[in-house]
């Protein structure tokens, strides 16, 4: 039994992020969180462990500096802590293989991260994960419970909230739910400050990261904005319409 | 808008992980449960019990003390603490410098065995509240003189006399009262229910609002002989504890100044005048900069008593330079920012003029400013000028 | 290059976006097989101009969405260099899902894709654009309106392959839509009302708007100080909420610094507003100055064409 839950390490949703010789500055970056939905996750696999179905193991993958994810999480309550180091950017194989090296190596079959996280927006991990694991995957979940080894689920489906049943194992990809986010206390936090850190590179989960297909060719900013654009009269509505999905893409 | 912290000399690459996850803890608590609240919270003239229970929650009441279920946190965490509550609000660290530094300080460090094992633990929780009864009405600069009188009746204690101006009086599971046995000052421990004891709430205040003021009342107060605090006689008893409190006062005035810089900024970047970001004026920008260099020289004073707090190398004159120089400059920073805000900063939408309004009682409070102005004084030239004995 | 699309379906038909893959996939030339989960749209998909195959994947697993069963089903039968699928939810969980059993790489989301492969996207919530290279066998899923459509007058051929997943997820009971609104601080776009709306009821043209774009409705401080109907939650600025929708629209909204500070990082600004001078206008993207009487009909129509095509 006991959860395993992928905590990432993004800039916090509120940090500036600027561009210096076509890459993303991370040294100016002042701030480093556990992206958003990852912390639902977290959530939910506490009230697990408290609701009595074993350990939460926390795993993240990242450089030096994603430690702090896990000192969060141990602050909160996880009990087994999990750091697959890699200094560069990883493309989805490389990090669906990390992470699913870790997840046996835990022996959980219970697994629950965020939907997307903050940096890249992709939402891959969650369901290529599952398949590489040939677990079960719920999408979009924002509860879940166990009753032996039957999860139920609420989870966004296509035509709206519902609730599922799916057996172990499985992967639970989490949006934001109703569930408040507990505070760590200082106790946690100076019990988090004594918990070790299980460190892997990847040869010892005898995962190869050498070669990739994909590679970052640059980043920029975003184009600059255009000045604002006026219009009188209601007729205006139906061009402003059509600016609004060609020109902004917001509809 | 999200909050940046001034932190121009990066105090933070000082802190270790510890002591930044405690401080963020506070921060976000302030974030979540303060700041939407606070506005409110002034106008109702309330300190809201659910913040008690949060605080206490946290585990970061009696900050720096060990055993008894106290958190044993260094002295370097109880400053932030009390920096990101006063971000938050001056009434909302008052409380919890009160409760830490002024009530479970002084039964800590002077309280018999079985007093501590009896109040810290509920007190570290923030289920038992209590308040410090030193200020009388007609003795405040000068407590030494005080004349709520305790007299030994054999079986117990009679206390008479009234102390003024107590946060959390009224909300007080018990007070530690500073009163003359036998002329000498002693500390006592007043619980609520005792017969003759009442603490009615102070109404009418333009600071402060978000924190319960309270009056103490001992009218042949009886208490039983267990109450007294067995090892402090004199005013080193109040004086240890106002000691504790003013240290963290100088790490909170710095919060209220960063809240009213950053605000000042924000504005200052969006309000249009003249066609221009009026923090585009070099007047603006005078003042701005004014604001940066003296917060940052106050961070670093805190930062510093803070450091010999912990390896036990201080001594009372740095904590009055520090509290008396933070709170000065933070008073200075909300009327200043205040301006910067122009006729928006009179209203509550803004944090400024509520900041300034509780830092003149931050001003008045833990030794006023010309007081520790002339313990300074004193510091310096060995000759005391409080008053005009001979 | 054999490129294979996974086509997406809405409402028991084709999706307009798959006209966009394949138009996507034209530009970069080979053969274009489209897989339609459940047989949705396959005629359809067989008149998209490009489309050389098209694959009817029916069974059972196809009734309601289960990721895994699609996915299984789907894998073999995706054979490409090149697979593509647009972001939707479903389209990103699915191809993320075979990309990983085929142990090839996924990106996300991409806005621009071109020979070699290029490909654009935007990442940290838009805070900064990507340039990846990636080379097939891989898996990209693309973002809706972001290429053209390929036309009409395909004449792919159609076959159909019968599978017989089992479906692991079991849906036990829809949930009541939620009575509440979403919540301003979460949605990707909000519309919000001022104190010139006239009266709380007129709240209710904005609810319209919000319900065909899937909004959030949110109002300045003066309406929510003046009307007791309008609640706090709704309040977007100083003392509300701080909003940074993809889409912002102010309705009879003058533009006060203190409404601004909530609501200025919005991706895009849409201003109504009858006040040719309104502060507002400062910082829309698209200003219309006209009353809300007026303006709301129209916008609300045009939207619903727009979103029913």
């Amino acid at each position: 039994m006991g959860v395993a839950v992928l905590l990432k390490q993004v800039p916090d949703t509120t940090a500036k992020i600027s561009i210096s010789g076509g890459r993303v500055d991370e040294a100016s970056i002042t701030k480093w969180s556990i992206s958003p939905y990852d912390e639902y996750a977290l959530e939910n696999a506490i009230k697990l462990k408290e609701s009595g179905f074993g350990d939460v193991v926390a795993i993240t993958c990242g450089p030096s500096r994603s430690a702090k994810c896990l000192t969060e999480a141990a602050a909160v309550g996880a009990d087994r802590l999990i750091h697959i180091i890699s200094e560069s950017p990883l493309d989805s194989i490389q990090v669906q293989s990390l992470l699913s090296a870790a997840v046996k190596e835990s022996g959980c079959e219970v697994v629950m991260c965020g939907k997307q996280a903050a940096d890249t927006n992709s939402g891959s991990t969650g369901p290529g994960l599952a398949a590489s694991l040939g677990f079960s995957c719920v999408g979009g979940a924002t509860e879940v419970s166990m009753d032996g080894g039957v999860a139920s689920a609420t989870r966004l489906g296509p035509s709206g909230m519902e609730e599922v049943e799916v057996g172990v194992p499985c992967v639970f990809t989490f949006d934001k739910g109703d569930s408040e986010l507990r505070r760590p206390n200082v106790r946690g936090i100076m019990m988090a400050k004594k918990k070790p850190i299980d460190i892997f590179a990847p040869d010892d989960l005898g995962v190869d990261v050498s070669n990739s297909m994909v590679s970052i060719k640059s980043h920029s900013s975003p184009p600059e904005k255009q000045p604002g654009q006026k219009f009188v009269g209601s007729d205006s509505i139906p061009q402003v319409v059509s600016k609004l999905r060609e020109e902004a893409n917001v509809i | 808008m999200a909050y940046e912290a001034l932190d121009f000399f990066d105090i933070d690459s000082l802190l270790t992980e510890e002591e930044r996850m405690v401080r963020d803890m506070v921060r976000d608590w302030v974030e979540e449960r303060v700041l939407p609240n606070i506005e409110d919270a002034c106008r109702d003239g309330v300190f809201p019990d659910e913040w008690r229970a949060e605080i206490g929650e946290m585990g970061i009441l009696g900050a720096p003390l060990e055993g008894y279920g106290c958190p044993g946190l260094s002295y370097i965490a109880y400053g932030l603490i009390c920096q990101e509550l006063e971000r938050g609000d001056s009434g909302v660290r008052s409380f919890a410098s009160v409760q830490g530094s002024l009530a479970m300080y002084p039964i800590w460090d002077f309280g018999s065995e079985e007093q501590k094992e009896k109040y810290l633990p509920g007190m570290a929780k923030g289920d038992l509240v209590g308040c410090f009864g030193l200020t009388e009405p007609d003795y405040g600069s000068n407590p030494g003189d005080m004349i709520t009188r305790a007299e030994d009746k054999g079986d117990h204690f009679l206390l008479n006399g009234a102390k003024m101006w107590i946060t959390n009086g009224t909300i007080a599971d018990l007070a530690v009262v500073w009163a003359k046995l036998d002329g000498e000052i002693r500390g006592f421990i007043v619980e609520k229910d005792d017969e003759g004891f009442s603490a009615p709430e102070m109404k009418g205040k333009h600071s402060l609002k978000a924190s319960v003021t309270s009056e103490l009342v001992f009218q042949d107060c009886k208490i039983p002989k267990d109450r007294i605090l067995p090892d402090v006689k004199g005013l080193r008893g109040p004086f240890s504890c106002l000691n504790n409190a003013r240290y963290g006062i100088s790490w909170g005035a710095v919060g209220a100044a960063q809240s009213c810089f950053n605000s000042a900024r924000e504005y200052a970047l969006s309000r249009i005048q003249f066609g221009h970001p009026i923090a585009s004026f070099q007047l603006v920008q005078n003042k701005l900069s004014w604001m940066l260099r003296e917060i940052t020289k106050g961070q670093l004073l805190a930062y510093h008593i803070g450091k010999k707090k912990d390896d036990g190398s201080w001594i009372p004159e740095q904590i009055s330079l520090a509290k008396m120089n933070n709170v000065d400059m933070a008073l200075e920073i909300a009327r200043m920012s205040r301006d910067i805000h122009g006729a928006n900063g009179i209203l509550d939408e803004y944090p400024v003029m509520r900041h300034m309004a509780n830092l003149e009682s931050v001003k008045t409070y833990e030794g006023t400013h010309d007081i520790h102005n002339l313990i300074l004084g004193r510091h310096i030239t060995g000759i005391q000028s409080f008053t005009r004995e001979p | 290059m054999n490129i294979t699309v996974i086509s997406e379906s809405s409402n028991g038909s084709l999706h307009p976006v798959t006209a966009q893959l394949v138009g996507a996939a034209s530009s970069l030339g080979g053969s274009i097989t489209v897989i339609c989960p459940g047989g949705i749209g396959s005629s359809d998909a067989a008149h998209i101009s490009g489309v050389t195959k098209v694959i009817s994947v029916e069974g059972d697993c196809f009734e309601n969405y289960d990721c895994s069963a699609w996915s299984e089903s789907l894998s073999p039968l995706a054979e490409g260099d090149l697979l593509l699928s647009s972001s939707s939810t479903i389209g990103r969980e699915l191809i993320s899902s075979i990309a990983a059993s085929k142990g090839i790489p996924v990106v996300q989301d991409v806005t621009s894709l071109t020979g070699g492969l290029l490909a654009t996207r935007s990442i940290y919530s838009g805070k900064a654009i990507e340039e990846v290279s990636i080379s097939p066998p891989c898996a990209i899923s693309l973002r809706a309106n972001s290429f053209e459509s390929a036309g009409e007058g395909g004449r792919g051929e159609v076959s159909t392959v019968n599978v017989s997943q089992d479906v692991a997820v079991a849906v036990k009971q829809a949930l009541a839509k939620a009575s509440e609104r979403l919540d301003v601080s979460e949605a990707d776009i909000v519309i919000s009302g001022g104190r010139g709306m006239g009266e709380p009821a007129n709240f209710s043209h904005l609810n319209e708007v919000a319900d065909l774009l899937g909004a959030a409705v949110g109002a300045s401080r003066a309406a929510v100080d003046t009307w007791e109907e309008i609640p706090h939650s709704m309040q977007v600025g100083q003392t509300g909420k701080t909003v940074t929708p993809n889409l912002y629209i102010a309705v009879g909204i003058s533009g006060a610094i203190q409404h601004l500070a909530g609501m200025r990082s919005s991706k895009f600004i849409l201003a109504i507003n009858k006040d040719p001078e309104a502060p507002i206008f400062g910082v829309a993207d698209y200003g219309v100055v006209s009353t809300w009487e007026e303006a709301l009909p129209v916008l609300k129509e045009q939207l619903a064409e727009m979103l029913s095509n």
